[in-house]
């Protein structure tokens, strides 16, 4: 900007020169450069003006046109924002096989309160801590005579609770029904179904969110309101599922054992019959998870689906089987079983010294290690791999619970050759309970994989083949011999032609390495009835010790076959076998007497 | 010797002032406050007593306050701001010490015949003090820092105050009123843009605070957020207000339900119903068309203070105008948006409408100082 001089010298000399007083021009610059700086703030101030009015101007826009917004959706507004006319509370039913009930819906009501409109809130409390103990009073007061303007008492009563609080006649206490799921049988089959927690509460309904099991698995199958009328059919038998749970509970307390699981599965279809596990919890009262210590040592912990266990002998027959398919060995064939067999600095002992050489068939028979590990150094640690892969043991199972698909078996980072050898016999790779029952079942069934369900559906189609007929035959062979004059000799059932394996499993220490000296895992994997693979059970101990002999006894054939014994002798007329004679062994198999 | 002299012609004198205050806005306040009379009618049940009748007596006192400030001339009030601004200053620090508490929070003073809030008066004198500290300053000194953080202090002390006792919102709209001032005044658009990045970068930190030990806000303040972002999480805790709001604006649909046929409101489903949230019984009763009314309403006021400001040659007046103008609209707007779900649950009333003593006779102050302004402001013959 250019300044002009207050005095410029020409106009001065100018005025002087005709007389008049040069202050008056002094003046008049003065005041048009005052003029001049004022129109200037004045512009800027009223650009400002302008943007600021643009803001304001903006923010009456939102404001009408979000009034407007809201004016307009009159017939829709208040419905829809009405506290809890959204919520969907009928959740579907969940039944077993054979269409009854495992879990429903039971109209309970809710109870709350609303202090301001209370008129005795003292009585009210006083009257409230009668009918419900658990409740305190001065708690109550204090909600009451605080400032809140709603809150929940109780969220079930039961109709007895609701008229004793309906006497109480006090205006302020309201009641809301409310959905409540219900588990009428208990604690039988608690880990399958999982249990379910309110969601979002309204004060006319409330959601019902399944928290773990097929409850949380299904959750938006069982919350879709266009299939409520259509329970959820599972493959267990309530019946069956009811005594396993019974014998194993017996077996446990029998046998000492701290914990304890089974698994009985259809072998052809894969379809679960009945999955334990044990201590259990009711899931209408779901306890909460161990804040501190083990997680698997809870109540809520599925051991069948979720425990990873070293299983032991049980996985002989794998290697025995894969060396039959392969065609490297034949039942009779003998293997060399001098102890203790060395690797590096492993050594490998069997339970007893069995003498020079086994045949294979008694290898599986009498359990030798140092056999088994010689068949599986011929195998090879690819080809056994991918076997055990076959089976399904190096994947989570597919079955239909949320905790399945985070129990993925523990593999050796390392697949050595050492690993293989301790793998054939069942160390070095912990897998689940339902991983045990679906190999055995996948290697049984005349040698196709299945995978495990809980839920009926349509039949799915055959499993791609595992191993051939005549290997899953002679498999069950030699598995019915374990039983008739083996390890398990105390799991013969007469009349269901019991087959099956035990494993003993030494524990792995929790810190440190190595194993605890007395603590072990103890297997029973069956399939009954051998001739006729229709069913397989699998049966694990955790940590037993059978002290009616002179030593307190650990190992499976003591502890975890006996149970499974007396589960099939329960079981099997539930599921429809009738007792039959052994047929005579099938021609062009053969097997050795010694 | 200021340049305005060369401009000053005339300024009404004696009883003639009255013919010209500006009668438009007298109007327009009126029509506000009668909207409230009858919303508080409605909202009482039909029982003119309970609350219409008292914030009536007040609107007769704040009227009358309003005509005493416009009669005393502006520079009067220029010359007394520092002091009133001092005197408010005062009162919330007095507040913190003696003040009576209500609803979790330090706010009121009693003065014998009323409960005085300071924050509210604090509003008004902080717009006084500013408008005075730019007049006062050369205009070319407006931007340099120093000249700068004089104001900002000017503001912030009233501000951290309000915040301590604890009043988030008013809080707020002093910062908001102080640099809308300040923008108005002149201060260079970087400031402005500094502070918004800061903004920005203080509501970061409020959220990554959260649980942590040196968590900024209280938790019901972070309460506060999570329902305004989504009210639905909570319909029966802290989202209760905006549901139930909402739902009444809703039922009102475009004309209403009709003078006392509200039923959110008049069923004691809605909290606050006479004071903060009384704008919702408004839209459930009157409708969109009510609604919209009484906005168009604020906004002939904000209409007719900013010609007035516009037409005023003196800075001051000017200012302070517009000053009050702006916090005028914070108030109504801030309050519209926590009712309408689109701000948070803040605690500020409605002007002119919401029951309450101190905002009304304080915003009534406030327009008296518009109106010395537009009373004695220079005319040409």
């Amino acid at each position: 900007m250019t300044r002009v001089p207050l005095r410029p010298l020409a106009r001065v000399l100018d005025a002087r020169a005709k007389g008049e007083n040069p202050d008056r021009i002094e003046r008049e610059n003065l005041r048009k450069r005052h003029e001049d700086i004022r129109d200037r703030a004045r512009l800027r101030a009223e650009g400002r003006l302008v943007v600021l009015a643009g803001l304001f101007f903006c923010a009456f826009l939102v404001v009408g046109v979000r009034m407007g917004a809201i004016a307009a959706s009159e017939p829709a507004e208040p419905r829809a924002q009405a506290a809890g006319a959204q919520i969907a509370a009928a959740r579907a039913d969940i039944v077993d096989r054979r269409g009854r009930l495992l879990a429903t819906n039971l109209v309970t009501h809710a109870l709350y309160a609303q202090p301001p409109m209370m008129v005795e809130p003292e009585r009210a409390a006083r009257e409230l801590v009668r009918i419900f103990p658990d409740l305190d009073e001065e708690r109550l007061l204090g909600w009451f005579a605080g400032d809140r303007k709603f809150l929940w008492i109780k969220k079930k009563i039961s109709p007895e609770q609701k008229q004793a609080v309906f006497d109480i006649g006090e205006p302020g206490l309201l009641f809301g029904p409310r959905e409540m799921r219900l588990y009428p049988n208990g604690a039988i089959a608690a880990h399958i179904l999982g249990g379910a927690r309110f969601g979002r509460e309204g004060v006319d309904a409330a959601e019902v969110i399944g928290v773990a099991g097929i409850e949380k698995a299904f959750d938006e199958r069982l919350r879709d309101p266009a299939r409520a009328g259509d329970p959820l059919r599972l493959t267990i038998d309530l019946t069956v599922q009811a005594a396993v749970e019974r014998v194993l509970e017996g077996g446990m307390v029998m046998m000492n054992a701290k914990g304890a699981t089974a698994v009985l599965m259809e072998a052809r279809t894969g379809e679960v019959v009945a999955l334990a596990s044990l201590p259990d919890f009711d899931p209408n009262d779901r306890p909460r998870p161990l804040t501190e210590g083990d997680a698997s040592n809870s109540p809520l912990f599925n051991r069948a689906v979720q425990g990873l266990y070293e299983l032991g002998s049980t996985f002989k027959i794998f290697a025995v089987a894969q060396a039959l398919e392969m065609g490297q060995v034949n039942p009779s064939t003998m293997i060399d079983t001098r102890g203790p067999l060395t690797w590096g600095k492993f050594r490998i002992r069997d339970f007893r010294d069995y003498g020079a050489q086994l045949s294979v068939t008694d290898v599986i028979v009498k359990s030798s290690n140092i056999g088994t590990a010689r068949i599986a150094m011929d195998i090879g640690a690819e080809r056994q791999r991918a076997f055990l892969a076959g089976l399904g043991f190096t994947e989570p199972t597919a079955v239909e619970l949320v905790e399945a698909p985070g129990s993925k078996p523990l593999l050796p980072p390392n697949w050595s050759e050492i690993s293989t050898m301790t793998i054939s016999y069942g160390h070095g790779l912990s897998a689940s309970p339902l991983h045990l029952a679906t190999a055995y079942a996948s290697l049984l069934n005349g040698g196709h994989k299945v995978s495990p369900t809980l839920v009926r559906g349509a039949p799915a189609a055959r499993g791609p083949r595992v191993v051939s007929e005549e290997t899953s035959a002679i498999a069950r062979q030699m598995l019915r011999q374990v039983v008739t004059r083996g390890t398990a000799s105390f799991g013969d059932v007469p009349g269901y032609a019991v087959g099956g394996k035990t494993g003993t499993a030494d524990k792995p220490r929790l810190k440190g390495g190595g194993y605890y000296e007395d603590k072990v895992i103890a297997t029973f994997a069956s399939v009954f009835p051998a001739h006729d693979p229709r069913y397989v059970l699998v049966v694990t101990l955790d940590e037993p010790v059978e002290t009616s002999g002179r030593e307190p006894r650990r190992t499976a054939g003591w502890t975890a076959v006996p149970v499974a014994a007396e589960m099939i002798r329960r079981v099997a007329p539930l599921l429809g076998l009738k007792p039959e004679i052994e047929p005579l062994a099938p021609t062009g198999v053969t097997l050795t007497s010694n | 010797m200021s340049y305005l002299e060369y401009n000053v012609k005339w300024t009404p004198t004696g009883l003639a002032k009255v013919l010209y205050l500006n009668w438009a806005l007298l109007l327009l306040l009126a029509a506000a406050a009668g909207i409230g009379f009858l919303m508080l009618t409605s909202v009482a049940g039909g029982d003119m007593g309970r609350w219409a009748e008292p914030q009536m007596k007040r609107f007769g006192l704040g009227l009358a306050l309003m005509f005493f400030v416009a009669m005393v001339p502006i520079w009067f009030w220029r010359n007394m701001a520092v002091l009133a601004f001092l005197v408010s200053l005062a009162l919330l620090l007095a507040v913190e010490f003696f003040g009576e508490t209500g609803m979790g929070a330090q706010r009121w003073i009693n003065l014998g015949f009323m409960r005085l809030q300071p924050s509210e008066l604090a509003k008004i004198t902080l717009v006084m003090v500013l408008a005075a500290y730019y007049d006062w300053l050369d205009v070319n000194k407006v931007s340099r820092p120093l000249w700068v953080l004089v104001p900002v202090l000017i503001v912030l002390m009233p501000a951290a105050l309000t915040l301590a006792q604890p009043d988030l919102g008013t809080a707020l709209l002093l910062l908001l009123g102080g640099a809308v001032l300040m923008w108005l005044a002149g201060v260079h658009l970087f400031y402005f843009l500094a502070v918004g990045a800061l903004g920005v970068g203080a509501v970061a930190a409020v959220f990554l605070s959260r649980g942590t030990p040196w968590q900024l806000l209280k938790d019901y303040q972070y309460r506060r957020i999570d329902t305004f972002l989504d009210p639905s999480s909570d319909p029966l805790g802290a989202g209760y207000h905006i549901t139930q709001s909402k739902i009444a604006f809703g039922s009102g649909g475009w004309t209403g339900r009709g003078f006392m046929e509200g039923t959110q409101s008049r069923l004691n489903f809605l909290p606050e119903k006479h004071t903060d949230f009384i704008f919702t019984t408004l839209a459930e009763e009157f409708g969109f068309v009510g609604a919209s009314s009484l906005l168009a309403l604020y906004v002939g006021i904000i209409f007719v203070s900013v010609v007035s400001a516009m037409r005023n040659p003196d800075r001051f007046g000017a200012l302070l105008t517009f000053g009050i103008a702006a916090t005028f609209f914070f108030y109504f707007a801030v309050n519209m948006s926590m009712v309408m779900g689109l701000a948070p649950v803040v605690g500020v009333p409605l002007p002119l409408v919401s029951y309450g003593g101190s905002a009304m006779l304080v915003l009534l102050i406030g327009f008296g100082l518009v109106q010395s302004a537009h009373v004695h402001r220079a005319r040409s013959k």
